[in-house]
């Protein structure tokens, strides 16, 4: 109560300093949600990759990338080291490639040979999972439920073609989240149509695949697989876990150093401006600070006594900064949620880090201030007008 | 019994590189338990300095102060806030209570300070403004109290650790005759009730009379006592 009187002593300047901490932190929240967001998709691509190896011909990246057959990956069966080669078509869900942030929407056809291989842990929030059979028939992702109203009973259109919903996945804050799962055939006939009319004739639409997931057998190092993979055939880009780390995890942990970086730098201003307010407020109770050694006050207590203040700007600034944060990520992922692309994710640990950083903001920012009054001798300080 | 004694006391302030004020040259005086004693003397003779030194705020260039028979003036700073907070009680002149603090929360202040639980330190507050006659204005912040008010509640703030002395500089130096009478006949009271030693630096006759004592002062020595 003392604490929350003394700062509020001043009430514009107090305002003024509890701004600069919100600015801060609601920067670090907001962007922090960004990175939060790309970091979980990335952690799922991580999991997703530590035990298997992906596959893809020539220049393609897995994502609409160039065709390749079926059996040239059935093929790979044939190495010792493969337990399970089985054959994917991924494009992405929209026709037009839009400017959208992080990953794109997904279509993934499988044949399904290495499901009960599959350790990535996906669960169904209703309905069921799909089967060879299923023909016609998606499982959808959390994120894609209001975009596609897919519901499960619901029939929905994919490129064009008319899907039953089966299953919707639970969030895995993952790739899966914005993936549609199909039978390879199906996604044989969507890809097929994509692919420019004059190479159409040379093609069997059954032997299409835009990739591989590759499962080793128990014991084999998927990333030795992989390099066996590329050697044995250059045109083969077979990716494993430590590859994945360097080309995907490498450039979003830049990614999230500089999101980061931006809101540090805000948070660094409102920081000052602390220092600023409390060297002030500190000058103009000279006499008080004075009055106060004189009634047997300690210098540590002084010191608490400002370190208290410059904290609870600090704690005030943090929870308004949050709290608008948590507003305009929730109202931007609302707005986005319509077009399946929620690019916000606001974790416990970002929730409690940001405000935990900046009370500890305010208390560092405080130090030199409060060590200054702490440190003033009291006949001095009584004698300040 | 001797409660407070000052010997030769010197005191320099430097101004400029070679440029000294010669506060205190060679102040000695002593003050004997139970009394009420006003120090006087011209603006600048040293009379604030004396008692910063006497109350433990300070500590002299050459001579010694002690308190209740024990030396203070060669304690570490640490021992020095210690007998502030709990041996010593100041009354100053004019601005004096915290503006922020309600009346109650300015005197348990003083008894926190000393080591005092807080719910003791209210406790030990409330009655020591009833005893100067602010129990009914015990939530009043200072801007919402008279300047007499405002100096009863010093005063209690000052005796609210039961000090063995209460130093007061210029204790109704902003007060008006009417309430500075009622401040000083309060203290004398305090003083005669029970047995509470004052040092009263003053320019108010008044003062001077109600005191036991009068020590006078001069370019930093002190000329008669
Ligand atoms: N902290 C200080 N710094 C510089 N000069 C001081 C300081 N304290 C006191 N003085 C000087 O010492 C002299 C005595 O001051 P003081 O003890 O306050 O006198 P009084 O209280 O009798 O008016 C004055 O000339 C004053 O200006
Ligand atoms: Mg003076």
């Amino acid at each position: 109560m003392r604490t929350i009187r003394n700062v509020f002593r001043r009430k514009l300047r107090a305002f003024l300093t509890i701004s600069g901490i919100t600015i801060g932190i609601f920067a670090l929240v907001v962007m922090g949600a960004m990175a939060e967001k790309i970091t979980l998709l990335v952690d799922g691509g991580t999991e997703f990759y530590k035990d298997k190896v992906t596959v893809t011909e020539g220049e393609s990246h897995g994502l609409g990338g160039d065709p390749m057959s079926v059996e040239k990956i059935r093929s790979l069966e044939n190495m010792d080291e493969v337990a399970v080669a089985s054959a994917d078509i991924s494009i992405t869900l929209e026709e037009e490639m839009s400017a959208t942030f992080g990953m794109p929407d997904l279509i993934t056809g499988t044949d399904m040979r290495g499901q009960d291989l599959e350790t990535f842990p996906i669960s169904f929030a209703d309905g069921r999972d799909l089967t060879t059979g299923d023909l016609g028939k998606v499982i959808i992702g959390s994120d894609l439920v209001k975009k596609l109203d897919g519901r499960v009973g619901n029939t929905i259109t994919v490129r064009g073609r008319e899907f039953e919903v089966v299953g919707v996945l639970n969030k895995t804050f993952s790739m899966p989240d914005k993936t549609v799962y199909m039978n390879l055939s199906d996604a044989q006939d969507i890809f097929y149509e994509t692919l420019p009319e004059f190479i159409r004739p040379n093609l069997d639409k059954t032997n299409l695949a835009t990739g591989g997931t590759i499962y080793p057998t128990p014991g084999t190092d998927p990333d030795q697989l992989a390099d066996k993979i590329t050697a044995m055939d250059n045109n083969l880009e077979a990716v494993g876990p430590q590859k994945f780390q360097d080309n995907i995890a490498a450039t979003t942990g830049i990614f999230t150093m500089i999101v980061y970086g931006v809101a540090l730098i805000s948070l660094v201003v409102g920081g000052l401006s602390v220092i600023n307010t409390m060297t002030m407020s500190v000058y103009e109770r000279t006499r008080e600070i004075g009055i106060r050694k004189a009634l047997g006050a300690s210098d540590g207590m002084i010191i608490r006594q400002f370190l208290g203040e410059s904290g609870f700007i600090g704690l005030m600034g943090g929870l308004l900064g949050l709290g608008f944060g948590a507003i305009t990520i929730s109202l931007l992922n609302k707005w986005g949620e319509a077009s399946g692309n929620q690019i916000f994710l606001l974790t416990n640990r970002l929730v409690i880090g940001s405000v935990v950083f900046a009370v500890f903001l305010g208390v560092a920012s405080g130090l030199y201030p409060a060590w200054h009054a702490a440190r003033m001798n009291p006949v001095q300080a009584l004698r300040h007008e | 019994m001797v409660i407070l004694t000052a010997n030769n006391l010197h005191k320099r302030y430097q101004l400029g590189k070679n440029n000294f004020v010669h506060a205190l040259r060679g102040a000695s005086l002593e003050v004997v338990k139970g009394e009420m004693v006003a120090i006087m003397g011209p603006s600048g003779s040293g009379k604030s300095t004396i008692m910063h030194l006497m109350g433990c705020l300070d500590r002299p260039d050459e001579g010694h102060v002690q308190l209740s028979g024990r030396r203070v003036d060669n304690l570490s700073g640490r021992e020095l806030t210690k007998i502030r907070g709990k041996e010593v009680g100041f009354i100053f002149q004019g601005f004096n209570l915290i503006p922020t603090l309600s009346a109650a929360d300015n005197v348990s202040l003083a008894a926190e300070y000393a080591g005092t639980s807080r719910r003791k330190a209210r406790d030990a507050a409330d009655a020591a403004l009833a005893d100067v006659g602010m129990g009914e204005r015990l939530n009043h912040k200072p801007s919402e109290l008279s300047g007499g008010e405002q100096q009863r509640v010093a005063i209690a703030r000052a005796l609210v650790n039961d000090p063995r002395i209460v130093l007061g500089d210029e204790p109704t130096g902003d007060l008006d005759t009417e309430t500075s009478d009622e401040i000083i006949e309060m203290m004398r009271k305090i003083n005669e009730d029970n047995d509470t030693t004052f040092v009263l630096v003053t320019h108010n006759p008044e003062i001077s009379d109600a005191c036991d004592r009068v020590i006078h002062m001069r370019d930093g020595q002190v000329t008669d006592s």
